[in-house]
């Protein structure tokens, strides 16, 4: 019974976003995945998509967890 | 942020755009930004679709932990600093100064 319900719960979780999963970082050698986000210069809004860098110039992309915090 | 843009003159003689991500509104960035000086986008991964996939999610914070890519002109990710590692971002200024010193 316990198995069971185990197994329809797995199958639940499975069946779910993966999004909801921590996905893993890519590593050293690995390509980055591609993003286009938005930032804000000035009054303007725009975009940076990552690929356009590519061949251009290296990319330092730097993750932090909030605004107003140090370092 | 603040200790890359004290190394953003030699980041960009090295041909390296530095770009801040966090799961802030970009309005709130951009608050950030001019309050520290930062003059590099910072941009907005509102939902946080781009710092899942980069792996950083992290769920007692709700946000990303810090994390520092260095990806090469090939689209390819050179060097990692993760956590406590990725507040000084010298690991990363010297991998982006290596190259030129072959020239």
């Amino acid at each position: 019974m316990h198995q069971k319900l185990a197994g329809a719960l797995l199958l639940a979780l499975l069946a779910m976003s993966p999004a909801l999963f921590a996905q893993t970082m890519p590593k050293v050698g690995d390509m980055a995945p591609d993003f286009t986000l938005k930032y804000a210069a000035g009054d303007d809004l725009k975009e940076v998509k990552l690929s356009d860098y590519r061949g251009k110039k290296n990319v330092v992309l730097a993750f932090y967890v909030f605004a107003f915090t140090g370092g | 942020m603040k200790n890359f843009q004290a190394n953003l003159k030699t980041l960009e003689a090295a041909d390296t755009q530095v770009l801040g991500v966090s799961m802030d509104s970009w309005f709130s960035n951009k608050a950030f930004a001019d309050q520290i000086g930062v003059t590099f986008p910072l941009l907005s991964d509102w939902g946080g679709k781009v710092t899942r996939e980069y792996g950083v999610y992290k769920d007692e914070y709700q946000a990303p932990r810090r994390v520092n890519f260095l990806i090469g002109k090939d689209g390819k990710i050179m060097e990692e600093q993760v956590d406590k590692d990725a507040i000084d971002p010298k690991k990363i200024v010297d991998a982006c100064a290596r190259p030129k010193l072959k020239n």
